[in-house]
């Protein structure tokens, strides 16, 4: 017991000196919904260490993607009273109530690729609509607008489905492209092998009769890419087109024994940047909201990345 | 009472209030009567989830399902309000599902004999199939009834009904297995099967209660949570697997050493929640919060395990 005592003092003093050290700086809370995501993981960190620039506090929070632990850390950073919150991949349907809390503490709240709410002060957003088209028309190119397809789904994040949504919209105007199999994911913590699980199996059902794979987000592109290799395929048989980007997925666009050929990638970072820009406008220099922007959305445009451009994003 | 006995029974509780008392003095807004609320709301979710666990750990089974089982009677209760089902029959609906995946883990493990470990983490499988069959993976959002919100986040006067309710049901599980012959052969069943068969109690039985129980317990919080939540989507209790286990564990080293009981699981699961709290209002990181939990796992099952192998030399 002697153990268990000193550990939890020793993390509680620990917290209070951190806490204590720090008080008189505009404290933001930053909460990412599921930092095993590595587009999450971006956005909360480079939230944290813009708002450091300014000599801010600031306390990342993960969700673990679960709901209720999300609305469990909203509630606990409104009751800690902090002065701001911008939130990675939040939903605001979900904790509109959390949200109402912190407008009614004045505690102003950006999201980041969430959605809008009423509660809230904007969301800072690529347009999905926009990037899906670009993706899905992108991939029916590379084959000639004929062929077979292979697609990754993920119905759960709103994101990601309206890609999927849009591929749907996209194959209808184009009858001569079919989805030859799908592959939908379910899980959200162990999604990695979900992925690895679902589409091994379709690449061996459909084993030549496919000319391309759509993947709904790059880290679903990343495993598949690698299934694709160990199935012996290579660059040129089939062509691998996904969004969200990152310096893997540049990586390998560039690599001569990836099947990866393009994403489109969303600016997490410049994302991030600018909700603490506007944040540190509206809350700390007072500026209107209305006057930075003037809807519930601060669109961000995301660019088309293939191998005529990535040398421009690889660093 | 001999001071190590003191310290075997009360020790994590002293420790609960010597962390109260630390977070009273170091951290800000902890002992504001919102926070305390906020506290307490909290905690019902996972009280009442954890208090079925106990149950069936009292008759010495596993209940690993209980987080996806809670999942699976969200969707169920989503999925037939969206349908315009009058949220009553809806939420009864779900509750009967609970109480029905627990007869199914009751039937396995006493009728086909299958390990508790292994049977309920089948069915834990089946339930987050299900609740995936059922949503295609989105989750359900709007359309819910004011009255059946209320069960979530309504109030009287300060205190969220929710309080109340888990006041109520905690006090009915705290009866039950204290106070009642069913809660004593329980408590037999689990203690020592064999010498309880033999003193003419139905351990089938009472092992079928304790999973039952369990069940129920999943579906009654899957009520709350999709109140809470204003919506019911797969996996949406999936963080309250290891906390539900860690309140159970924690309440296992105090007031019956070594033995799972009804109050410990609450003031575990008290804990826990306080830490969580405490840990945000002291600025503390997100990898903390994790880091913490899994030292409360590792030191409660030390202790319950110590407990455990002096009673038996004792014997």
């Amino acid at each position: 017991m002697k153990h268990f005592k000193t550990l939890l003092a020793a993390a509680g003093l620990a917290g209070a000196a951190l806490s204590a050290g720090q008080a008189s700086a505009f404290e933001l809370g930053v909460v990412a919904f599921q930092m095993s995501a590595e587009t999450q993981a971006r956005c909360a960190n480079t939230v944290g260490a813009e708002a450091e620039k300014l000599g801010w506090t600031t306390q990342v929070l993960n969700s673990n993607g679960a709901l209720d632990t999300h609305a469990s850390q909203l509630d606990n950073l409104i009751q800690k009273g902090v002065d701001g919150l911008i939130l990675c991949m939040s939903k605001p349907v979900q904790f509109d109530a959390q949200f109402e809390a912190a407008k009614g503490a004045n505690i102003p709240v950006i999201t980041i690729s969430s959605g809008a709410s009423p509660h809230t002060l904007f969301d800072v957003t690529p347009n999905e609509y926009i990037m899906a088209a670009e993706a899905a028309i992108y991939l029916l190119g590379t084959i000639n607008y004929e062929g077979n397809i292979l697609a990754q789904r993920f119905e759960s994040n709103t994101g990601a489905r309206i890609r999927g949504s849009i591929l749907d919209a996209v194959l209808v105007e184009n009858p001569s492209v079919k989805i030859a199999g799908e592959h939908s994911m379910a899980r959200t913590k162990s999604w990695q092998e979900d992925v690895r699980n679902g589409m091994s199996a379709l690449i061996l059902q459909n084993a030549g009769n496919f000319d391309a794979v759509w993947a709904s987000f790059d880290g679903q592109a990343l495993i598949i890419d690698d299934l694709l290799k160990e199935n012996g395929l290579n660059k040129g048989d089939v062509s691998l087109v996904s969004i969200d980007g990152g310096q893997e997925v540049y990586r390998r666009i560039k690599d001569p024994d990836s099947m990866m050929t393009a994403t489109v990638a969303i600016p997490f970072e410049d994302m991030a940047g600018k909700a603490v820009t506007m944040m540190n406008q509206i809350a700390v220099e007072g500026k209107a909201k209305e006057d930075l922007v003037p809807g519930p959305y601060l669109f961000i445009p995301a660019t088309l990345v293939d191998a005529t451009n990535v040398d421009q994003f690889l660093k | 009472m001999s001071l190590k006995t003191l310290i075997e029974v009360y020790g994590t509780f002293f420790a609960g209030i010597v962390l109260f008392v630390f977070l009273l003095i170091f951290a800000d807004n902890f002992a504001s009567a919102a926070n305390l609320l906020n506290v307490l709301k909290q905690v019902s979710f996972l009280a009442i989830l954890a208090t079925g666990f106990t149950f069936a750990l009292i008759t010495s089974e596993l209940d690993l399902s209980f987080a996806n089982v809670c999942s699976f009677c969200a969707v169920v209760i989503g999925s037939l309000i969206s349908a315009d089902v009058a949220w009553p029959l809806a939420v009864i609906a779900g509750i009967l599902m609970g109480i029905a995946a627990g007869f199914l883990n009751g039937f396995l493990v006493t009728v086909l004999k299958v390990p508790s470990l292994i049977s309920t983490l089948g069915t834990a499988s089946i339930a987050n199939g299900l609740a995936f069959m059922i949503t295609g993976g989105v989750a359900f959002v709007g359309r819910w009834d004011p009255g059946f919100l209320y069960l979530g986040r309504g109030k009287i006067g300060p205190v969220p009904v929710i309080i109340l309710f888990t006041l109520i049901i905690f006090a009915a599980a705290f009866i039950l297995s204290t106070q009642t012959r069913t809660g004593v052969h329980m408590q037999a069943t689990g203690e020592n099967e064999e010498a309880a068969r033999r003193a003419g109690i139905s351990t089938r039985n009472c092992k079928i209660l304790g999973l039952v129980l369990s069940g129920l317990a999943a579906g009654v919080t899957a009520v709350f949570l999709v109140a809470n939540l204003s919506s019911a989507a797969p996996q949406m209790a999936g963080d309250f697997l290891l906390n539900g286990i860690a309140a159970t564990l924690l309440g296992m080293t105090m007031f019956t050493p070594a033995k799972p009981n009804i109050l410990g699981t609450f003031v575990g699961a008290l804990i826990i929640v306080i830490l969580s709290n405490g840990l945000v209002l002291l600025g503390a990181q997100y990898y903390i919060q994790d880091i913490m939990l899994g030292i409360i796992i590792i030191v409660s099952v030390a202790v319950s395990a110590s407990v455990l192998k002096r009673a038996a030399f004792a014997l």
